[in-house]
């Protein structure tokens, strides 16, 4: 057991601690303010200027404020000991210097802590502000491709038909003349036939002016009744210009069973296109003449842009031509083996790049096949 | 076809407005483009369906407007037909003053020749220059523009030839000697062919026929005796005439869609009744009417209850009979059982079968009557079967960054011999037969593309020249090359990919890296493995349109070859003047996905954890990596579940030729936990047996 103390031994030690604080503490002093005062920040520039950022002068700062807790009021520090002291002290006087050795404890513990306080909020802030980011950049993703806007108008196209019952089918786009015309009921000397409008390979063949040419052949291999579209590419001699292009995308449909009517062509058609520019659309059947239907029918469908006020799109008319259709002329049925005297059929036929001009308002036809990627961009 | 207002209303009495017909006559079939209103008339621009030629002119149009407006004649059609043209003066025979022979009738069935003589030649009346002038026709003189008016009345081209011009006043109607010049009214020297019908004299041939008078026989001022010549010439032998000299008139459109035979002599007559008229003058009694074989009549069979059963209308007995009659179309009394048997106008000659009559009652009923249905149905919609492939494909390119594109079929020869097409095309590589079109339309693209990498690499050229680098496209489409049969061409759907520049991010413009061989692999990996079909196999070796050492023929996993990927070898890029590497695949789409797929198989989740050891080789360059990996596969080694690619580097510090190469070796038992000391062991036995094998050295 030690020597019992008297409070006057403490003294001296109380008031050494006391001047270390008051020496140090007056680097510090500004940062028991609030830390977004101009004096904190003032002080702290001025003291630490070695930093590079504020943010680095405050967390320097803040180090070195740790740094003086610990050797001010920390476990080891000389106050630590002196309050171990205080026990030693006699009973009577143990009481006040009690009292004394807390007073110190808060007169240097308070303003060291409030200051830590205060720097640790402004490094918070500092860094929370350094690492805010900008929202709006764009989000990271790889570029991503465009499909051709052909094929996701045709892609649509089929799966309406695949709803409404039908096959999809294609077939070759080098044909015989047989496919391509004799079959469809096009008379030997037809313009159409003409090499004006049809493109020849060396050899004579042609190359398909219309899908037509696999309905002959789906007809001829699945027989009657039948339900198909095909869509496919096809080729007339057309010189490139803003409206007319060498080749094409087009969509044939045909439907032969017993009993079929114009009535279930007309129906077919305006659900179609209601599937396709929307429920409110209607559908306009016109005599035509085609060489492959009896009776033949163009349709118009009401203007999907003006509703049938009249616009740009439908030259003001308020309807857009669309395509052909018709009662399938028994020639065609016989020439694919089936006999129009049990069945009947429609057909219809329409363009997808026709469509596609309508659906975008492309200005200029020939955009479809220059595969510039800034066209191409915008679709999808 | 114009047709003034004025004159419908003149011939059908119709009071519906311009606008009114707009509609009505559209909905008959006769689709009007415009109505231009001018001061006193509105003319109608008639798009005619090439199978109607009878309504090219306005009595055929008012006829249509008469069967439209029932409740306005009594009989219509009687009116029309029944027009009556009376000649006012006629002296003598027409063959007292002209001749007429035709060699060729298989290309001149009728020809019909009247004179007038004493004409007086000058400018029309006012009312008639302003007809044809609303018509947009530009009077000439007063003969002429009577031929012109009754061509746009009744349909019926006519020429009027200077009767003295005509060396011994002869017509023989013949084709062309080979050679022979004519000089036609538009003042152009045209050189005949032996196919060409010619309107000659004694001599000389005077107008081709059924298209435009010659100069040389032209109606001038001191004209007085003129020949009026009414015909009819072949369809076809018009059109190809009219095309091959590069002619459309008003006489050849008519002629080539087919005139009506039967009209020949009425619009002869009504047109020398004019020209007595207006002109003075004195007509022959008679025409040379030289027409020895007449069209034979025809008839239709007609059911009224198929109406029904195509159209789906219900329509009265009566009404059908005054649709078809009104149309010009006449019935013998006698109906056997339910069919009637119709007389079909000469004018008509469109009409040969039952659905013919069905449509002309239809139209004139209205398809707006026809009610809109959906067939029953009783079967089920398909897709082509390998349709859903194809979007998976194509979707898993678009993912990867890939633009799809759609280029022409045809293509410059010039790309012949360039490069290595799909095995799937041609038998032998070296002996490919092209398909050539016969008539390009573009000069160039001649060759019906046997590959689509030109057309891709036409596209990219595109692009850079618009200051786009970063290009990534797919295309997928039919190529063709002859077959060896000599019958229809082979086709075969190719896939092709390019890619040049830069892969780029989304609303970035800095390219994050540079596109290289392994960029296009995985693209193409991506596509087939998002059809589940592969994996493809690519083995080293050079390619005719690529570059040495990067580019690798593409197999199917049974070893069929498919086609090639590759940078684009330097000279085909020089050519482009492409300055930036680009690299190309492509392959055949339609073996690839005949190809079997690939099942998916649930494996058990691995129950205990897995050991990896990385290994280190300095190899040769020859090396490839699938010969390190398929050695390891083949070593056997008992727990061992798989090798990966760590990395390759060569470069410093790596001797020249060689190249280290890091796989990472995963080893993992089914049963338990591997002991470090039991995989160390094995792993040293596998790379000592790849040491030796490799003549490795470990990195
Ligand atoms: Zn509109």
């Amino acid at each position: 057991m030690t020597a019992e103390l008297n409070f006057e031994d403490l003294k001296p030690r109380v008031n050494a601690i006391q001047e270390v604080f008051q020496q140090k503490w007056e680097r510090f002093r500004y940062f028991v303010l609030d830390h977004s005062d101009p004096k904190f920040i003032e002080h702290l520039k001025a003291e630490w200027r070695s930093g590079d950022s504020l943010l680095d002068m405050a967390v320097e700062a803040k180090d070195e404020l740790e740094r003086l807790r610990i050797e001010l009021i920390g476990k080891k520090s000389e106050l630590a000991a002196l309050k171990k002291d205080v026990g030693r002290i006699r009973k009577e006087q143990r009481g006040i210097a009690g009292q004394a050795v807390n007073n110190l404890d808060i007169f240097i513990g308070n303003p060291l802590r409030d200051a830590e306080d205060q720097l640790q909020r402004l490094i918070n802030k500092l860094r929370t502000e350094s690492e805010r980011i900008d929202v709006t950049l764009p989000g990271r993703r790889p570029r991503r491709g465009h499909l051709h806007p052909i094929t996701m108008l045709r892609e649509r196209i089929e799966d309406i038909f695949v709803g409404l019952g039908y096959a999809i089918e294609d077939g070759r786009e080098i044909e015989t003349d047989f496919y391509n015309f004799d079959a469809l009921n096009i008379p030997e000397n037809h313009p159409a036939r003409a090499s004006q409008d049809t493109f020849y390979t060396t050899d004579g063949f042609a190359l398909r002016s219309q899908t037509s040419t696999v309905q002959i052949h789906a007809m001829q291999r699945r027989g009657a009744p039948v339900r198909m579209i095909a869509p496919g590419r096809v080729f007339r001699r057309d010189t490139p210009d803003p409206t007319h292009n060498p080749m094409f995308f087009q969509v044939e449909g045909l439907c032969v069973d017993r009993g079929i009517s114009m009535a279930h062509l007309k129906g077919t058609v305006a659900e179609f296109l209601r599937r396709m520019f929307g429920p409110e659309t209607v559908t306009r059947f016109r005599p035509s003449y085609f060489p492959f239907t009896e009776p033949s029918a163009e349709f118009d469908f009401s203007c999907f842009k003006c509703g049938g006020v009249g616009c740009r799109i439908c030259k003001n008319s308020g309807w857009i031509e669309l395509g052909g259709s018709g009662m399938v002329h028994p020639n065609v049925l016989r020439a694919a083996g089936v006999d129009p005297d049990v069945y009947s059929g429609f057909a219809f036929g329409l363009g997808i790049d026709r469509m596609c001009n309508l659906m975008y308002g492309l200005d200029d036809i020939r955009l479809l096949f220059e595969n510039d990627v800034r066209f191409l961009e915008q679709f999808d | 076809m114009l047709i003034s207002y004025n004159w419908l209303r003149e011939l059908t009495g119709t009071t519906s407005t311009p606008r009114e017909f707009r509609e009505r006559l559209t909905m008959v079939g006769l689709a009007i483009d415009a109505v231009d209103e001018l001061e006193d008339d509105s003319i109608l621009d008639v798009e005619v369906p090439s199978n109607r030629p009878d309504c090219l002119s306005h009595i055929g149009i008012a006829r249509e407007v008469s069967v439209i407006e029932k409740s306005k004649f009594s009989d219509p059609q009687a009116e029309i037909s029944n027009l009556k043209y009376k000649v006012p003066r006629t002296e003598g025979k027409a063959s007292d003053f002209t001749s007429v022979e035709i060699k060729d009738l298989d290309l001149c069935p009728r020809y019909a020749a009247r004179i007038v003589r004493g004409v007086k030649i000058g400018p029309s009346p006012a009312w008639l220059a302003q007809r044809l002038g609303a018509l947009g026709q530009r009077p000439i003189n007063n003969v002429a523009d009577i031929t012109n008016y009754v061509l746009h009345e009744l349909g019926q081209p006519l020429h009027a030839f200077d009767l003295a011009k005509l060396t011994e006043q002869r017509i023989i109607v013949r084709r062309a000697k080979a050679g022979e010049q004519l000089k036609t009214l538009d003042g152009v020297e045209r050189t005949l062919d032996a196919q060409m019908l010619v309107i000659a004299d004694a001599k000389l041939p005077v107008a081709l026929a059924g298209i435009m008078g010659g100069e040389a026989s032209e109606i001038s001022e001191a004209t007085t005796d003129v020949l009026i010549e009414s015909a009819y010439f072949n369809p076809d032998s018009v059109r190809r005439t009219a095309r091959q000299l590069g002619m459309d008139t008003e006489a050849s459109r008519r002629f080539e869609r087919g005139a009506d035979c039967e009209n020949v002599l009425k619009a002869q007559t009504r047109c020398v009744e004019l020209i007595c008229e207006i002109a003075g003058g004195v007509a022959t009694e008679d025409a040379i009417d030289v027409y020895p074989a007449p069209l034979p009549a025809r008839t239709v069979d007609f059911r009224p209850a198929k109406v029904e059963s195509i159209t789906s209308l219900r329509v009265d007995l009566s009404e059908m009979m005054r649709i078809l009659t009104a149309l010009g179309f006449t019935s013998g009394e006698s109906a056997k059982g339910n069919t009637l048997t119709f007389a079909v106008p000469s004018w008509r000659a469109d009409v040969s079968i039952e659905e013919d009559l069905v449509e002309e009652i239809a139209r004139h009923v209205g398809y707006e009557k026809i009610a809109s249905e959906l067939p029953p149905s009783n079967v089920s919609g398909e897709y082509q079967p390998t349709e859903m492939k194809q979007r998976s494909l194509r979707r898993a390119l678009k993912d990867a960054g890939f633009d799809e594109a759609i280029n022409f079929s045809f293509i410059d020869t010039a790309h012949d011999e360039q490069f290595e097409l799909i095995p799937g095309l041609v038998a032998e590589a070296n002996n490919v037969g092209f398909v050539a079109l016969k008539n390009p339309i573009i000069d160039e693209a001649t060759r019906m593309r046997p590959t689509l990498l030109p057309g891709l690499l036409e596209s990219v050229r595109h692009n850079l020249n618009h200051g786009i680098r970063d290009v990534r496209l797919f295309e997928i489409g039919r190529v063709f090359a002859k077959s060896d049969t000599g019958e229809l061409p082979n086709e075969r759907d190719a896939l092709a990919l390019i890619a040049t520049g830069g892969a780029t991010e989304e609303g970035r413009a800095q390219a994050t890296r540079e596109f290289d061989f392994y960029e296009l692999k995985g693209a193409l990996e991506a596509g087939v493995e998002a059809m589940k079909l592969g994996p493809l196999g690519f083995a080293g070796d050079s390619i005719k349109h690529l570059r040495e050492g990067q580019s690798a023929p593409i197999y199917l996993p049974d070893g069929t070859k498919l086609g090639s990927i590759g940078r684009l070898s330097e000279a085909i890029a020089a050519s482009y003047k492409f300055r930036q590497p680009i690299y190309v695949a492509e392959l055949d789409l339609t073996a690839l996905l005949e190809s079997r797929e690939c099942a998916t198989q649930y494996k058990p989740l691995p129950r205990y954890p897995s050991v990896v050891r990385d290994v280190t080789l300095l190899v040769s360059r020859d090396v490839a990596f699938q010969q390190l990996r398929n050695a390891v596969d083949s070593e056997h080694i008992a727990d061992y579940s798989g090798t990966k690619l760590v990395g390759t580097y060569e470069g410093q510090s790596i001797p020249e030729g060689k190249r280290s190469v890091t796989l990472r070796i995963e080893y993992r038992s089914d049963e338990r936990t591997l002991r470090d000391e039991e995989v160390e062991e094995r792993h040293r036995a596998l790379i000592d047996s790849l040491v030796k094998k490799f003549h490795a050295e470990l990195h």
